[in-house]
């Protein structure tokens, strides 16, 4: 068996040909120049109007975070990241089945909700409820507050 | 018996019905809605009577009366608002709200009606 002159010509490693990377936008999380107190002020507003609202997050898509308004037992780091995993589930979901931007999403637990709002393209508002919370009027009113927070964020 | 839609359309046929829903106060959102107008959006009241209900629930629990509420009457300068949870064991968690015009209506003839519709759904 004569495999002299079937030898394939020696070949060069290939780099894949990549697009060039994409260019992101600094986190919105620890910019000095967002109006916080205005931002604060939104978030603890949400926690007053809806009786069952234990908390609210703002973070970036990021899941770093950028303002809270929620009591010392629950972590609003874990929360803005929590946030950014939901999106980034949501957006697959919009993604694959072509309906636009991510525009909310809600898990219901036996004893409680989380909710994440977009506030514009790169925020996310995040708001953990009661199992009592009463679930239509927290969608009545939050979409309101995260345009709200989009403008405070827009211009950053 | 009557399912979902044949119940809010019967509950519009009532003289003087201006809207009609039939909304979960677990959660305040509607599994139904007729009528309303322009200026009257009734998943927002849905969701604000929702607090009224359970409010009131709560009161009657924690008044200790051991009893359930039949219908409750909301009287307004121009409407009657009517809610009524629903009995059925499948209806648990759901009551009907009926947005009545207080000048176009009877009053007495239309809780009548409604206690008929609810009586007659079937989920």
């Amino acid at each position: 068996m004569s495999t002299g002159d079937t030898f394939l010509p020696r070949r060069t490693a290939q780099q894949p040909k990549l697009p060039p990377p994409v260019k992101l936008p600094p986190s919105l999380a620890g910019d000095p120049s967002l109006p916080y107190p205005a931002i604060g002020t939104e978030l603890h507003e949400l926690r007053l109007q809806i009786p069952g609202v234990q908390g609210s997050v703002l973070g970036g898509v990021d899941g770093l975070l950028i303002a809270h308004d929620v009591p010392d037992t629950l972590d609003p780091d874990d929360l803005a990241a929590m946030a950014a995993a939901t999106f980034g589930l949501g957006r697959q979901v919009s993604l694959r089945l072509g309906q636009g931007q991510f525009r909310q999403s809600t898990v219901r637990n036996e004893a409680g909700h989380f909710s994440v709002y977009a506030v514009g393209p790169h925020a996310l508002l995040s708001v953990v409820g009661a199992d009592a919370i009463n679930v239509a009027r927290l969608h009545l009113h939050a979409p309101p507050v995260a345009e709200r927070l989009a403008k405070l964020l827009a211009p950053a | 018996m009557a399912n979902l839609d044949t119940a809010l359309k019967d509950a519009m046929t009532i003289d003087g019905a201006i809207g009609a829903a039939l909304v979960d106060y677990t959660s305040g959102m509607t599994l139904g809605v007729v009528g309303g107008t322009p200026e009257i959006d009734l998943t927002v009241a849905a969701a604000g009577n929702t607090d009224v209900v359970r409010a009131k629930m709560r009161t009657i629990e924690m008044l200790k009366l051991n009893d359930e509420i039949e219908d409750m009457l909301i009287t307004l300068g121009g409407q009657y608002h009517i809610i009524r949870p629903l009995t059925g064991s499948n209806g648990k968690g759901l009551f009907l709200y009926l947005m009545l015009s207080k000048t176009r209506s009877n009053l007495a003839l239309a809780r009548h009606q409604l206690r008929t519709i609810e009586e007659q759904l079937e989920l």
